[in-house]
């Protein structure tokens, strides 16, 4: 007895010992990748932007760079710009995405599966191709002028090149994962409980107020983070649909490093993203914590 | 309180008919059971009912109103769904005062209502619980409160113990009755086990394949089955293919005197009609098991056309494995194109009688 007593713990305590060696194995190439390629530049970058080459060649601690981006006018319209376009994408995705994920998840048929590929479709568009074929339907002379003047109707202001534009081939460009993530958190619901809603005398506006949104407030969070992040730091689409003067932070960075050869502020401009993103990052991550929690 | 009446109604799914021409009269305060095997068609006829499926054809009428086309909302029927249908985000209160709030009411009634109808599922200390920190049966208690509550005039109940255990599912049952026997509401309740729907219904309704089979009070149903299929799927039936010839059904082992015309025939026998007497017959029927049951003895008989048959014996009965057997037949049924066309004088009848004489 008394020697199975003193082997069983040995041998139980091995494996784990092991498995806590290949985990630490698994866990490790993530997180050596994670720390060169992220952490480590971002560490960079603010270590660079706050200690600058100074003129005698010394690097010494200075907040220029940054009093500098809060005291420039043009950086801060450009900052509003990018908070602006966020807003306002975000804002729209939910109003378009919300509608067509409650439609593919209550209706059944093979029309509702023509509306899910015609949702998805645009995440196979690259940007690239996307802005232009946007400048071919809603910049000047594009379809839809070619359609007003055709009917006789008065040409419309043509959204390219304004703000709108980014704001339109964002929503277009990010729709498909918003739809995608919105009908996965509308899966949590099941048909019986709207079924039951509705045997007790609501109408499909009181099951979506009282049933529905209740228990969508964390996808719908975890959406908006994840299109948000994607929409702050986008570059393709403001950059070729967008105005030149204000324009989106990421535009703006690529002139101020490669046209005006200015690297020190370019990364000024990247850590002020950085700490936007951060700001939203962290409310997905409280969101999914709190998610967690509930679960339990 | 309320009369519900079906008339001629279909639903197809595409192909095929999941509910063919069912008409039903529900009276003021029964309760009908729906029978049958998967797929027979019982949660689409109940669902059409409550409004959650448009019916392809016929009409469906409450105290004479015509609700066919009516959203589900705006029908005076309450459903107790099989499972899943609580809303999660909400305590075991909000979920029932849900439907009292749409209505408006004042909130001090709806306070009142709620705990009445906590009380009477055996609740009454469970409002203020979130329901995911409910068992089953509780969550269960839980949605028919949520009906009860808005005072339904017909209460639909699609499988709602199915997923609970034996016991749970007996005493949920009865109190269901008591509930629906003291409030008289006019209720139907889908079922797949046959005793649910012995123990429960004032009438059952058999499916299959969409299609009624036979509408009869219980004990209607188990001692005169209109059709094979009915006879065999209430209760256990056996079933023998035997000749009529002159009056007589032969079979190898059995010989019965079958008033109808000559021709093939099965015959339908209960194990609690048969009793078993040694043999000394080369090709008489085997026993092949004995079953105890403590109350009884289910013996099965192995015969030499290769059917098994079931035989009730009382508890002290003794049967060894191999032993051969002559079958006797107390009372029986024959069916022909699945439709029964004769049956001894009926048990039912027999009972009765007896009844009126005590
Ligand atoms: N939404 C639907 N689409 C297509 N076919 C359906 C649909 N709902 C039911 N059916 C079909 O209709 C038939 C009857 O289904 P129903 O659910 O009414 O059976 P049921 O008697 O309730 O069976 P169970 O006892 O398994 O619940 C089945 O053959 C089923 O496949
Ligand atoms: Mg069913």
């Amino acid at each position: 007895m008394a020697m199975l007593s003193s082997t069983l713990p040995a041998r139980a305590r091995a494996p784990a010992y092991g498995g806590a060696i290949i985990g630490l194995a698994l866990v490790a190439m993530p997180v050596l990748l994670l720390g060169w390629l992220i952490l480590y530049p971002i560490l960079a970058a603010i270590v660079e932007t706050m200690f600058p080459v100074g003129a005698d060649g010394a690097r010494g601690f200075s907040l220029a760079s940054y009093r500098f981006f809060f005291s420039d006018d043009y950086s801060l319209a450009n900052l509003r710009v990018t908070l602006w376009t966020t807003c306002v994408c975000g804002l729209l995705l939910v109003l378009v995405g919300l509608p067509i994920a409650l439609y593919l998840r209550f209706s059944r048929g093979r029309f509702a599966s023509y509306v899910q590929a015609l949702a998805i479709f645009p995440m196979f568009v690259p940007s690239i191709i996307l802005s232009y074929a946007l400048i071919r339907t809603i910049g000047p002379n594009g379809t839809v002028d070619l359609v007003l003047n055709a009917l006789g109707l008065p040409k419309l202001p043509t959204p390219y090149l304004t703000p709108w534009g980014p704001v339109i081939g964002l929503v277009w460009d990010n729709l498909p994962l918003t739809v995608l993530m919105l009908t996965a958190g509308l899966g949590q619901i099941s048909n019986a409980s709207v079924e039951a809603a509705r045997d007790v005398g609501a109408g499909p506006l009181r099951v979506l107020v009282s049933i529905i949104l209740p228990r969508m407030g964390n996808s719908l969070l975890v959406t908006l983070s994840f299109a948000v992040l994607g929409i702050f730091s986008a570059f393709t689409l403001p950059y070729v649909l967008g105005p030149a003067s204000p324009e989106m932070m990421g535009p703006f960075m690529e002139r101020t490093f490669s046209d005006n050869n200015d690297p020190l502020n370019a990364l000024t401009q990247a850590v002020i993203s950085f700490g936007f993103c951060l700001v939203f990052g962290l409310f997905y991550v409280r969101s999914i914590a709190r998610n967690r929690e509930s679960r339990r | 309180m309320a009369r519900l009446t079906i008339r001629n109604i279909c639903k197809s799914f595409g192909s095929g008919f999941a509910v063919n021409d069912v008409s039903l009269d529900v009276e003021n305060g029964e309760l009908v059971c729906l029978l049958g095997p998967s797929g027979s068609g019982k949660s689409t006829l109940l669902r059409m009912i409550g409004g959650f499926e448009r019916p392809s054809a016929g009409e469906i009428l409450i105290d004479g109103r015509d609700i066919t086309h009516l959203p589900p909302e705006r029908r005076p029927t309450g459903m107790v769904f099989q499972s899943h249908a609580l809303w999660t985000h909400w305590t075991v209160f909000d979920n029932i005062a849900f439907g009292l709030k749409l209505r408006r009411l004042p909130r001090a009634d709806i306070r009142e209502k709620v705990e009445q109808a906590l009380a009477m599922v055996g609740l009454a200390d469970y409002g203020q619980r979130m329901t995911t920190q409910l068992s089953g049966g509780q969550q269960q208690r839980v949605a028919l409160a949520r009906s009860l509550v808005l005072e339904p005039k017909i209460l639909l109940l699609d499988e709602p113990f199915a997923s609970l255990d034996q016991h749970l599912r007996e005493r949920l049952r009865d109190e269901v009755k008591d509930i629906q026997s003291r409030l008289g509401i006019t209720t139907l309740f889908v079922t797949h086990g046959q005793d649910e729907a012995l123990a429960l219904a004032d009438r059952i309704v058999v499916m299959r394949d969409g299609v009624m089979e036979q509408v009869a009070p219980p004990d209607v149903i188990y001692r005169a089955p209109q059709t094979e299929f009915v006879a065999g799927f209430i209760g256990s039936m056996n079933f023998l293919r035997a000749d009529v010839e002159d009056g007589v059904a032969r079979h190898d082992d059995l010989t019965l005197p079958l008033p109808i015309a000559d021709g093939p025939v099965i015959l339908g026998i209960r194990p609690e009609a048969m009793s078993l007497t040694p043999s000394e017959r080369p090709r008489a029927g085997k026993v092949h098991r004995l079953i105890d049951f403590g109350t009884h003895k289910l013996i099965d008989i192995d015969l030499t056309d290769g059917t098994r048959i079931k035989c009730m014996a009382g508890p002290d009965a003794r049967a060894p494995r191999g032993l051969r057997v002559e079958l006797g037949v107390s009372a029986f049924h024959a069916f022909r194109d699945g439709r029964q066309v004769y049956q001894t004088t009926s048990d039912l009848e027999a009972t009765e009688r007896s009844m009126s004489h005590a």
